[in-house]
């Protein structure tokens, strides 16, 4: 099982990806949700950003067998925040299968 | 002007039968050989079989025995009917853009698309009722005005997505105002009122058939895929989602447009419509009827949309 930070690298790498953004743009400035749509030519609305973060999920799911839910977020969330319940969820999960 | 050529014998016309939507699109243009003079003509049929006068219909309702209730449900209903307008007037423009991109690529597909610009003029007419009704009575009975700002901040034009998007979104907007008025119909008590939440609710429905048919013929061409419309439903009824309306913890402020159950003021003393499971139902099967794939619970909506993905 990798490490959390290892996770949280894989995390960050998985939304650059989908997002089409760099790392740096996405994270350095915290962007929040509105403005990653306002930035990435591949997100026109919220719909395309809720896919961007289902192919983290489906990524994590495949590769580390996590599997997050994410709930419903407001544009103005910064993306650290998305990052955050991403890792807790993780977390809990990482938890649940060492108990 | 030229001479327009003539066939040898005059078209033998079955025996009228009832107007109805054409629900398998597709097929029907690409299997049967049905054309858009077709189409228009049974979508002008169902059109005028329908209609019913607003004047009439508001002269029904007996102002003083509206209650305090169905004066705030009115009141909303106006209100939230200012929409419709720009979201038919951006359909027609969609539509047509979309249709001009599939001509020559799927014919069939431009067809479906143009019979669904073609159709959007009959929604505007008909939501037109709706809007005029609700708010001539909401001002027949002494209700807060509508002032020009708000009435222009509502007819703000939704940005452009995906057409099944699109598609998907009306047939859900469509679902959650005809449950809403179904609830409406129920608990007033003014006979004329009544009368007026079932005939809007009746329309609603019928509109959502409408969108149904062309988004399942979007899926059915194979040119659109399914994940469009489990994500809009998915946006609905997520924890959170947007089914909640403006009962949500957070709404979205936006500058571009109005969604009109976002807007809802739920007022003390107002018997508001809810039945958030009637329209749970009624999603599933509409993404039933649209995609072929069944689900019958929030977390299968979005587990399903999630495998689409991929």
């Amino acid at each position: 099982m990798p490490s959390a930070d290892e996770l949280k690298d894989y995390i960050q790498k998985k939304f650059s990806e989908h997002l089409g953004l760099s790392q740096e743009e996405i994270f350095g400035a915290d962007l929040t949700l509105a403005a990653l749509i306002t930035r990435s030519e591949r997100m026109a609305n919220s719909v395309d950003l809720m896919e961007a973060f289902a192919r983290t999920s489906n990524a994590l799911r495949r590769e580390h067998g996590l599997r997050v839910r994410l709930p419903a977020l407001a544009l103005d969330t910064r993306i650290s925040k998305v990052l955050e319940v991403f890792l807790q969820e993780v977390q809990r999960q990482r938890e649940e299968r060492a108990a | 002007m030229s001479a327009v050529p003539q066939r040898r014998e005059v078209l033998r016309v079955p025996p009228t039968r009832k107007a109805e939507i054409v629900a398998d699109l597709y097929r029907a243009i690409r299997e049967e050989g049905r054309t858009l003079v077709e189409l228009e003509w049974e979508q002008q049929r169902l059109h005028e079989s329908r209609r019913w006068s607003a004047v009439e219909r508001v002269d029904a309702v007996e102002l003083e025995g509206v209650s305090a209730s169905d004066r705030l449900v009115v009141w909303n209903a106006g209100r939230a009917e200012l929409t419709t307008k720009p979201g038919a007037d951006r359909l027609a423009r969609l539509a047509d853009q979309e249709c001009r991109r599939w001509q020559g690529r799927n014919d069939a597909v431009a067809s479906i698309i143009q019979a669904c610009g073609t159709w959007s003029r009959y929604w505007n007419e008909e939501e037109a009722h709706h809007e005029t009704s609700f708010n001539r009575l909401a001002l027949l009975l002494g209700l807060e005005r509508i002032s020009d700002e708000t009435f222009i901040e509502f007819r703000k034009i939704f940005p452009d997505d995906d057409m099944l998007r699109t598609l998907t979104l009306l047939s859900i907007s469509e679902i959650v105002a005809a449950v809403n008025y179904a609830h409406c119909a129920r608990i007033t008590q003014e006979p004329g009122l009544k009368a007026l939440f079932k005939q809007v609710g009746a329309d609603e429905i019928q509109h959502m058939n409408y969108f149904i048919a062309f988004a399942k013929g979007l899926v059915d061409s194979g040119e659109y895929r399914a994940k469009e419309a489990f994500a809009v439903a998915h946006l609905f009824l997520r924890e959170g989602g947007e089914v909640q309306g403006s009962r949500r913890e957070h709404v979205e402020q936006r500058e571009t447009h109005v969604n009109w159950w976002d807007q809802l003021e739920y007022r003390e003393g107002m018997n508001a419509p809810d039945a958030a499971e009637k329209k749970e139902t009624l999603i599933f099967h509409a993404l039933k009827r649209i995609t072929g794939i069944t689900v019958s619970s929030a977390e299968e909506l979005e587990d399903t949309w999630m495998e689409l993905v991929g």
